[in-house]
């Protein structure tokens, strides 16, 4: 029995004025799965995972999302396909003017208007104690750690419960002991939830504890895809220097 | 002429962002919540700035246009003098100017902050609509609260003005509103105070414009900030002339 694709990229380009960034990039995720994007900065790898949930349109190409073709989608019924998928921006991208526990509720108020009150800070309180924030709740996003900010972030990216989790580069500004606490979570995420996760990293250890399959991108294109030890001993230099442990 | 396609490229960008923003008012969801937060930010925080700036300023115009009317021997003109230049034209166009200072630059630079930290990218993947929820809200609440400000810096520079002239003539606060109202009617207090709704649609129009479309790091929330504050504080003053001259012609008796 073959794996259900949560995610298919079917040779997909997106340029931005003049810069060709992906050229043709085609790879799938399989649900349950981690795959970790890697290549050098500016390759195009948050580009890749915002064409994932919509914020951008490739300018060809089919990006499915458990077997749709969302690049058709029009931007109002993206809620649709969104609802199913969490994000944890780069820098966490909490909302400054709420609490920490506001974040959270947001995405319940607005998407399941069946939870009372009561029932949202529920799960609040819930998600919030998984991350292990559970004394942080009235906090303002400015008060918090850049970890914390980070688990924050992961708290609201995963209180929906979604199906498919993207993660823009989850270690960094962030000391190897919080980044490896950031790695736990997201691997109990995998684990315990069977969450699909596509993780953009320049980070190794976290692609080690983490990743079932490593992309590299390069050129504007998948210049490798495996697991990290087949990815380790590629003939390719730049994914061998990009998958090295010893470079970290 | 780059320069003047580039006015005509910017005016029309405003336009139909503002047109954009008018239309989206009346389509679910409402974002109420959130805009009761923006009357407080907006309305709420800009109430002690105004009425300071009210009341410092009415103690000013006092003295300076007093001297002048004891020349004629027509101090006693003065309250009255004070409510039609506050009613009519100071209140309004200062109050304007304050929040275009006070608000506008903390509309445009909140929004390009949000933009360069992807809070509108995480808004937007939370299936919000960022533009109704962020502009929208923000838009109205500048409209709504700008002729209530008004009201209290009308009122503050009165005061400022009795308070001055207590201090000079030891008048009484009942002759003093009594001699302010004399000459009042309806049309020199509702449509100048009215006409700051479209000072409110100016500055929340233009500041969010700036904040929202505007995706250049730092450099780009301070000119955000900035280009908010310059442009609505000219396109309130020009819009003033032109919105005096409609009251003059809907209320004739006002340009008496």
């Amino acid at each position: 029995m073959t794996a259900r694709t949560a995610v298919e990229f079917k040779h997909v380009a997106k340029s931005f004025a003049d810069r060709k960034v992906l050229i043709d990039v085609s790879f799938t995720v399989a649900a349950g799965e981690a795959l970790c994007i890697m290549g050098r900065s500016g390759i195009g790898k948050s580009v890749t995972l915002k064409l994932m949930i919509g914020l951008l349109k490739p300018d060809s190409g089919q990006v499915y999302i458990e077997s749709e073709d969302i690049v058709p989608v029009p931007e109002k019924e993206l809620s649709r396909v969104r609802r199913n998928i969490g994000f944890l921006f780069q820098s966490a991208a909490l909302f400054d003017s709420f609490s920490v526990g506001d974040n959270l509720a947001m995405p319940l108020r607005r998407f399941d208007k069946s939870k009372s009150p009561s029932e949202v800070e529920q799960a609040v309180n819930e998600m919030l104690k998984a991350v292990g924030l559970e004394k942080d709740k009235d906090k303002m996003p400015a008060e918090l750690s850049g970890g914390m900010r980070k688990r924050a972030g992961l708290a609201r990216a995963l209180v929906l419960n979604p199906k498919l989790l993207l993660v823009d580069e989850p270690s960094s500004g962030l000391d190897r002991i919080t980044a490896g606490e950031i790695e736990d979570l997201l691997l109990r995420v995998k684990t315990e939830r069977h969450t699909t996760l596509v993780i953009v990293t320049h980070d190794v250890t976290c692609v080690r504890k983490v990743a079932d399959k490593v992309a590299v991108i390069d050129k504007g294109n998948i210049a490798a895809l495996g697991t990290l030890d087949q990815l380790q001993s590629s003939e390719n230099q730049v994914v061998r220097e990009l998958t090295s442990e010893s470079s970290q | 002429m780059k320069i003047l396609t580039g006015f005509f490229s910017l005016i029309g960008n405003l336009s139909s962002f503002g047109l954009r923003a008018l239309a989206a008012v009346f389509a679910p969801p409402y974002e109420w919540q959130y805009f009761v937060i923006q009357i407080e930010a907006i309305g709420w925080q800009s109430l002690p700035l105004i009425t300071a700036a009210g009341l410092a300023l009415g103690v000013v115009m006092t003295l300076h246009t007093r001297s002048g009317l004891v020349t004629f021997g027509a101090e006693a003109w003065a309250p009255a003098l004070q409510s039609q230049s506050f009613f009519n034209e100071l209140g309004p166009l200062v109050t304007g100017l304050l929040v275009a200072g006070r608000a506008g630059a903390g509309i445009g630079a909140e929004l390009a902050n949000m933009r360069v930290t992807e809070q509108i990218d995480a808004l937007e993947v939370l299936s919000f609509d960022s533009f109704k929820f962020l502009c929208v809200t923000r838009i109205v609440a500048c409209i709504f609260v700008l002729p209530l400000l008004t009201v209290f810096m009308d009122f503050a520079g009165l005061m400022g003005g009795f308070l001055s002239e207590f201090m000079i003539s030891h008048m009484s606060l009942q002759l003093y509103a009594a001699s302010a109202f004399r000459n009042m009617g309806w049309a020199n207090f509702i449509p100048p105070t009215l006409k700051t709704s479209m000072f409110g649609f100016i500055i929340g129009t233009v500041s969010c414009y700036y904040g929202y479309t505007i995706n250049e790091g730092s450099d780009g929330v301070r000119r955000a900030a900035t280009n908010s504050v310059v442009l609505s504080s000219l396109l309130i003053i020009l819009s003033d002339v032109i919105l005096v001259k409609l009251i003059f012609f809907f209320f004739p008796g006002d340009a008496l």
